[in-house]
């Protein structure tokens, strides 16, 4: 008898262990580079702000993991003929955290919060102010009347701002609070955020895409040290991180239960020129550092290799982006344009940088060094993000401004040409209203992209951009350098978690191999 | 002795105002716009204008600051301009974990620190006073981000004894602790032997060996009272600086403390965070300094307070 008891407990015992993994949670830790500003995507402007809210968050619609636009809440749409009248039919069966449907009314509401300047949210500015009214024609079909026609109206839906909260959740709230207390319709439930320790969110069992999540909870960890970031993806204290710094990048490759990727991006690093001040107002002073610098050998000395030379003005994964490079290294053309240009012994200048990290100190020195072959001194500062504001984004006359060679960055957080053009080139974006630090203007770009706003027709609107982007390209008011790559890590057991181009991410088929 | 703390508590008061005009002043006058910076690079201009009108930047500075001593009057420190929480909160939650992180340090450093310090002046110029000084010299020069890198390394990467990251349990202290208190246990170490060696060689000391006291009695007894003053003096010195939280440790450990709070409210020019940060480290200074002043009269009972 009691050697039977033994021997069930033996088996009892044995059946636990196999069984156990089956049952053990799916927890999953990502390890990310800084703190959380908000959860509230209407509110924040930084990209992991937005990339984190994803977990509770959806939109109307939305990128897949190559930044194709997708619908998620809204199944599809009809413009009207005129260009004003935008009809979403919505999908059905979503239900938010809360437990109360997705229907027609959150469209309304969510709009009409972040459109009323009365709450002060920091993405107001998105939707240029051309709203009309947004109605709820019935429970699924919701209709947006804009002021003048808008046709990259369907990408600002996808942006990651333009979520769906829960209107009774927003109500309970209200809108300031809504922050520390989202209900979305995401694949994940808010759990708890402490701060600035970690932001938990767990499995949301009546998510509407069948099947989904497979995993039972993820743990956002702001790990600010690059090698930090590091050590806790070896001691398998986190399962995915982003982003990996080049130093790191082949001390984790050596490991074999991870994993690094270097996705393509939509970041596009440039060099803009004050075209508005001397010498820079002459295409062939700006031509011929175009020419002078060596993309090929930037993107190996600053970025380790994973950044390749900028091969437009708009890079590749951005809707309409046309390829017009790279730009070529010929250093004797470079001196023969500056020669013509009438600056045959160069000149002195500033040479400022968006950035104070390592990889802009390197990229700035290099550049520095390729000018100085065709004669042209730089001074090098790296700014401070208090010093960026105060001389180049909020400096009130452009007249004076201070800015001439800058080194800066751009992503384009609606996949389409419009939003990677017209705050940077367009007349009308010179600072402090938008990014236009060449302070650049043309008429034909400003006409184009104008007109690409108005047409409907996609060919039309491929047909403007290009011209846009063809004659940038020939003014110069940048030096396109590289496009880079977006490095992460994770571990051989986790999959279905991808960095998107804009450096956000895609998470939601995660899974954990036990 | 009680009426001295009394009156040095509230002499505290005019310090404390004229540090808060003083910082107020200087917080203002750092470059870069909050509100720009709040709205970001993609903003539009009147975007920025709401986010000035919501941090309330709009209104004039006079009025701010008058709000701001007003409010600290009501132990109301504002709302933190990135996270939009109040900013009593915000350092409430990061006191703690600076403040054991530092007292873990300082214990240990300060054990390991005297001992050496001890050891070296008694045995001045020999083997364990030079491998007791190398130790101190390394223990300044190595700078903590590096020491911490290769703790890391180490103990949780290579071993997986101890975690990486985290402030949970009593292992996550192990490491930040080690590497916060290499540097003031070498600086320990060195001024407690240049003070020991002094008072080893006063007439007292003389006068106790040569009563036939054992040199132990005469070491811990006779030396280390009268050697205590100024190293008392370095240990709250110390102190007050690890209480305003390492950035370097608080960023290579991941350790959620005031340090990386201030780094990231510098960032965003979050005025009411910086100014209730540095007015909070003054106190802590103000606070240590009376703390020590009162251990000077128990170490020492020959001073007297007027």
């Amino acid at each position: 008898m009691k050697l039977i008891r033994t021997f069930v407990a033996a088996a009892l015992a044995a059946v636990a262990c196999v069984a156990a993994p089956a049952f053990a949670a799916k927890d999953v830790v990502f390890a990310v580079a800084s703190t959380f500003t908000t959860t509230d995507p209407y509110d924040a402007n930084d990209t992991l702000s937005q990339a984190m809210a994803k977990s509770f968050y959806e939109g109307l619609y939305g990128f897949d993991k190559d930044m194709k636009m997708i619908p998620v809440l809204a199944e599809s749409y009809e413009v009207s003929k005129d260009g004003l009248v935008y009809t979403l039919k919505l999908r059905r069966g979503v239900k938010f955290h809360d437990g109360t449907d997705f229907k027609a009314d959150a469209v309304k509401a969510n709009l009409e919060r972040v459109l009323n300047p009365e709450n002060k949210l920091k993405r107001y500015g998105l939707y240029n102010n051309n709203i009309a009214k947004i109605e709820a024609v019935d429970d699924y079909t919701a209709r947006i009347t804009l002021k003048t026609p808008f046709s990259p109206f369907i990408a600002q839906l996808a942006h990651p701002s333009t979520v769906m909260i829960s209107p009774a959740a927003l109500k309970q709230w209200g809108s300031k609070d809504i922050a520390f207390h989202p209900v979305g319709t995401g694949p994940f439930k808010f759990v708890e955020w402490k701060q600035p320790d970690y932001l938990k969110v767990a499995k949301w069992e009546n998510y509407w895409r069948k099947g989904y999540p497979k995993i039972d909870s993820i743990t956002w960890k702001p790990v600010v040290d690059n090698n930090t970031r590091a050590a806790v993806m070896q001691t398998g204290e986190a399962q995915f991180t982003f982003p990996v710094s080049y130093e790191v990048a082949d001390v984790l490759k050596a490991k074999p239960d991870l994993e690094v990727v270097a996705a393509p991006s939509i970041v596009l690093r440039y060099l803009s020129m004050n075209t508005q001040q001397k010498p820079f107002d002459n295409p062939k002073v700006r031509q011929a550092i175009a020419y002078a610098i060596n993309k090929e050998a930037l993107a190996k000395v600053a970025f380790n290799g994973y950044a390749a030379p900028a091969e437009g003005v708009a890079p590749q994964g951005v809707e309409y982006a046309v390829k017009l490079g790279p730009w070529p290294y010929d250093v004797a053309k470079a001196k023969q344009l500056l020669t013509e240009a009438g600056y045959p012994n160069g000149f002195e200048t500033e040479l400022w940088s968006a950035y104070n990290h390592t990889t802009a100190a390197k990229v700035t020195q290099f550049i520095q060094q390729q000018l100085q072959q065709i004669g042209i001194r730089t001074k090098i500062t790296l700014l401070e993000s208090g010093q960026r504001v105060e001389k180049v984004e909020s400096w009130q006359d452009p007249a004076t401004a201070p800015v001439r060679l800058y080194y800066v960055g751009w992503s384009t957080s609606t996949g389409e040409a419009d939003w990677a053009l017209r705050p940077l080139l367009d007349g009308e974006s010179w600072p402090p209203k938008l990014f236009n630090t060449a302070y650049y203007k043309n008429p034909k770009v400003d006409a184009d992209i104008k007109n690409a706003q108005l047409a409907t027709a996609s060919d039309e609107k491929a047909k403007l951009y290009k011209d846009a982007q063809q004659t940038i390209w020939n003014d110069a008011p940048w030096a396109p350098l590289v496009v880079e790559r977006l490095l992460s890590a994770h571990s051989k057991k986790l999959s279905g978690v991808y960095v998107i181009p804009d450096a956000s991410f895609d998470f939601w088929q995660a899974d954990l191999q036990q | 002795m009680l009426q001295y703390i009394a009156k040095r508590l509230l002499g505290l008061l005019p310090t404390l105002l004229i540090v808060g005009f003083l910082v107020f002043l200087f917080v203002h006058l750092l470059p870069g716009d909050p509100a720009r910076l709040a709205a970001g690079v993609d903003a539009t201009p009147e975007t920025v204008e709401l986010v000035r009108k919501d941090l309330g930047l709009d209104r004039p500075l006079s009025e701010q600051f008058v709000r701001f001593v007003v409010g600290v009057g009501h132990w109301d420190f504002g709302r933190s301009l990135r996270t939009k929480r109040p900013v009593a909160t915000e350092i409430g939650e990061r006191f703690m974990p600076t403040f054991w992180l530092t007292v873990w340090s300082m214990v240990w450093s300060v054990l390991f620190g005297m001992a050496i310090g001890i050891l070296s002046a008694v045995y001045r110029n020999r083997a364990p006073d030079r491998i007791g000084m190398t130790i101190a010299v390394s223990g300044i020069s190595f700078p903590a981000f590096a020491l911490g890198l290769v703790l890391m390394q180490l103990f949780s990467v290579q071993l997986g004894w101890l975690p990486t990251v985290g402030n949970d349990t009593w292992r996550s202290y192990v490491l930040p602790s080690l590497t916060l208190g290499a540097a003031v246990a070498a600086i320990m170490a060195r001024f407690t032997r240049s003070s020991f060696v002094d008072i080893l060689g006063e007439d007292y000391i003389r006068t106790a060996r040569a009563k036939g006291l054992d040199e132990q009695h005469v070491v811990v007894k006779h030396g280390l009272r009268n050697a205590l003053i100024p190293v008392v003096t370095m240990m709250g010195l110390q102190f007050g600086f690890l209480l305003g939280g390492s950035i370097v440790v608080e960023k290579v450990f991941n350790w959620p403390g005031l340090g990386r709070l201030l780094v990231d409210a510098v960032d965003m020019r979050d005025y009411p965070t910086i100014q209730a940060l540095v007015l909070l480290f003054s106190l802590e200074f103000i606070l240590i300094n009376l703390v020590v002043d009162v251990l000077y009269g128990l170490i020492n009972p020959t001073i007297r307070y007027k």
